[in-house]
């Protein structure tokens, strides 16, 4: 496996709320971003994937988040060491923001300023990041348009938001993510205003893109559809902790965690009978036991007390999230 | 694919009808606006009066004599009875109201405008600040916009008017000044005893009138009177005016601006321009304020006639404008004294008031039209359809 472009390690975030109770919003994440890859990160509504993704570019407002613990760290050139983002500067930070890494978010229908035209909103952050004059940057913003399949010549630059339909909308902002040529795209459930046709061709869009620019993606979704047709890794998060991550395979056809397998049940699928769906147990008391290697290991689960839960390797590169408690020592 | 070909070319005739108003509105504002500003360098105009020599040159909305006072209009003179022809009739000044009419709208628009865009100024750029800043400095800016909502508006406006106008009288007059002089004079005094209070001076100065008056003399010399014009002193009456009304409107439009920037903050194409990384200062000015440029046209055509309407009730009041300049207002209050049982001298009061209810009535249409057009929920269901 090549080496992470963007390497996020045990990143703890806590919320405060009025009365300055601190929620812990997502805990001990660790996940890697390779170049070429997509890495997608699946879980129900408020297990974290958001707030993990938000957190690369900083764009959590601070008070009321506050990172607790961990690192992001990036490496843009090979032969420089990684640059921890959560220790840059604002500035610095803006810097990265939309040149290096770049974000598209889930409402293309909101995404987009109204009142702008879609190609100044494009050029915008041309020209934040490179020094183009206004018809350079025009220029590059309708190379932009037409790698994302938008090939109306230089009258689209001019159109409004909302001549435009929601799928092309996410395209605009495909390309607007994409104009500076970025690393890394974080893409924070892309699809899911979408119809599924437009989901189909957004997707392959940014796998297009991906192959052609080595760029590292980022998925966040809980469509497990898309996770298995464009995801090379997933991470499994539950409750703001991993609690399972590993190769797309080895996660869909062994998975480990109840939490997965319940996931997993819980998609429909056209080749089975038709029956209610399941839905995720309580796994609280089921026999969460994995194997025992001279101590007994338990599938973490949310509520559960003793040693404090870690990611251990089952095969290499599939890490399941347990608690290890130490066996009495046979006598 | 071309979304502009699906658009209707066309708008439907509902749309159509219910902007008439507001086309009307606007045409009668325009012919209106140009009639009184327009015309303000013909009606200020000094002319000289044959009647009066030792008045010399007095303003054309001034000059009227006193034996042609109270003539009704009279459209078709009986020239060989020596009538004349009077558009809106003459005042108990013989002076012309019609003259009179175009400079008190000028006056009265020049105000109401004036207002419009202090307040835009201001009341924009805080609530702005207020709703971008959010947190602790959103609280205090906007709970003293509070306090000085819970101040009776009219109060507000009365004491900003006497502040301004004490003011500007202390800069005419310069009296405190000299009494300063006076009192640096008075204690450096060789005969005056040392270290004297205001107080203690005040009366040492009465017990050596002499020495006081040689004082008082070389005060006025040191320190004299500025000489302002008639003109100009009625050019600041009229921009303190300006500034108190202007001073009191921004408060709602602050509130207005600060909610809609705090909604507009939570939308996600300012946190895309986050994380493309623009300055918080650049998405300010590139990304809000384009989306407040329709609240605030709409605001403007509401702020301009309640600023008319202010301006036409402190004058009503006697602070407003200060006679022998007109304005709408001030025209109404003398016309209203004018109407009595015994002769109703009516145009006095007619003239003045419909015109002020025209313009305000054509200035809510147009509004209300903006409003209309500019609402974006609106244009989204237009846009849906």
């Amino acid at each position: 496996m090549p080496d992470p472009i963007l390497s996020i390690n045990n990143l703890s975030i806590s919320f405060a709320n009025p009365e300055g109770e601190r929620t812990h919003a997502v805990r001990d994440v660790s996940l890697d971003l390779t170049p070429a890859k997509t890495t997608a990160v699946v879980g129900e509504s408020g297990s974290g994937k958001s707030v993990t993704a938000l957190s690369v570019l900083r764009l959590l407002q601070s008070p009321p988040a506050r990172y607790e613990a961990g690192s992001i760290l990036f490496t843009n050139n090979k032969s420089d060491p990684p640059a921890d983002l959560l220790a840059l500067s604002e500035a610095d930070i803006r810097a990265i923001r939309g040149n290096d890494i770049a974000m598209i978010f889930q409402e293309p229908m909101t995404s987009l300023n109204p009142v702008i035209p879609i190609g100044s909103q494009i050029t915008e952050s041309i020209r934040l990041h490179r020094p183009v004059s206004p018809k350079q940057a025009n220029a590059l913003a309708l190379a932009a348009l037409k790698d994302v399949g938008i090939d109306r010549g230089p009258a689209a630059l001019k159109s409004y938001p909302h001549e435009f339909s929601g799928g092309m909308r996410q395209r605009v902002m495909i390309a607007i993510a994409l104009a500076c040529e970025p690393r890394v795209l974080i893409a924070d459930e892309p699809t899911t205003a979408l119809d599924v046709t437009i989901q189909a061709q957004v997707l392959d869009l940014i796998n297009n893109l991906r192959t052609q620019r080595d760029l590292a993606v980022m998925l966040i979704t809980h469509d497990l559809g898309l996770v298995a047709e464009h995801a090379d890794h997933v991470t499994v998060m539950y409750k703001g902790r991993v609690v399972e991550q590993g190769p797309i395979r080895a996660i869909l056809d062994t998975p480990i965690h109840p939490y997965t397998r319940g996931l997993l049940d819980a998609a429909p699928a056209i080749d089975r009978k038709a029956r209610r769906l399941t839905t995720i147990a309580d796994a609280t008391a089921a026999d969460r036991t994995l194997t025992a290697n001279g101590s007994t290991r338990t599938a973490w689960w949310p509520g559960d007390t003793g040693p404090a839960p870690e990611l251990i390797d089952i095969t290499p590169g599939h890490r399941v999230l347990v608690q290890t408690h130490q066996a009495p020592q046979p006598a | 694919m071309d979304a502009r070909t699906e658009a209707p070319t066309r708008k439907p005739r509902r749309r159509r009808a219910r902007d008439l108003p507001a086309k009307l509105g606007a045409i009668v504002l325009i012919l209106i606006f140009g009639a009184c500003l327009g015309s303000l360098p013909w009606t200020a105009a000094p002319v000289g009066f044959s009647d009066d020599q030792s008045a010399g040159s007095v303003p054309r909305y001034n000059a009227g004599s006193p034996a042609d006072a109270r003539l009704p209009p009279n459209w078709f003179p009986d020239k060989e009875n020596g009538e004349q022809f009077s558009a809106l009739g003459t005042d108990h000044l013989g002076r012309s109201l019609f003259v009179r009419a175009l400079t008190g709208g000028g006056i009265s628009l020049g105000i109401g405008l004036a207002a419009a865009f202090i307040a835009v100024g201001i009341g924009t750029v805080y609530g702005a600040i207020a709703g971008y800043a959010g947190g602790p400095t959103d609280a205090v800016m906007m709970r003293a916009v509070d306090v000085l909502y819970g101040l009776p508006y009219i109060l507000l406006v009365v004491l900003l008017a006497v502040a301004s106008d004490a003011a500007i009288d202390e800069y005419i007059t310069r009296s405190k000044e000299r009494a300063s002089f006076v009192y640096a004079q008075t204690i450096t005094n060789p005969q005056a005893p040392a270290d004297l209070t205001r107080t203690a001076a005040e009366a040492w100065r009465d017990d050596h009138p002499a020495i006081a008056a040689q004082i008082d003399t070389a005060a006025l010399a040191a320190v004299p009177p500025r000489q302002v014009s008639q003109t100009t002193r009625s050019a600041l009456d009229v921009a303190t005016l300006f500034i108190a009304i202007g001073g009191v409107s921004w408060l709602t439009l602050a509130r207005v601006i600060r909610g809609q920037v705090l909604s507009l903050k939570a939308q996600p194409f300012i946190e895309a321009a986050r994380a493309a990384g623009a300055h918080p200062v650049r998405i300010f000015f590139r990304h809000l304020l384009p989306n407040l440029v329709g609240p605030i046209v709409i605001y403007v055509t509401l702020t301009v006639p309640q600023a008319v309407l202010q301006e036409s009730f402190l004058s009503f009041l006697g602070i407003g404008v200060k006679p022998p300049l007109p304005s709408w207002g001030n025209l109404a209050a003398d016309g209203l004294s004018e109407v009595n049982p015994y002769k109703s001298h009516w145009w006095l009061l007619a003239v003045p008031s419909a015109l002020l209810g025209i313009t305000l009535l054509a200035l809510n249409f147009v509004g209300e039209g903006l409003r209309e057009r500019l609402d974006p929920r609106r244009a989204i269901k237009d846009s849906d359809t």
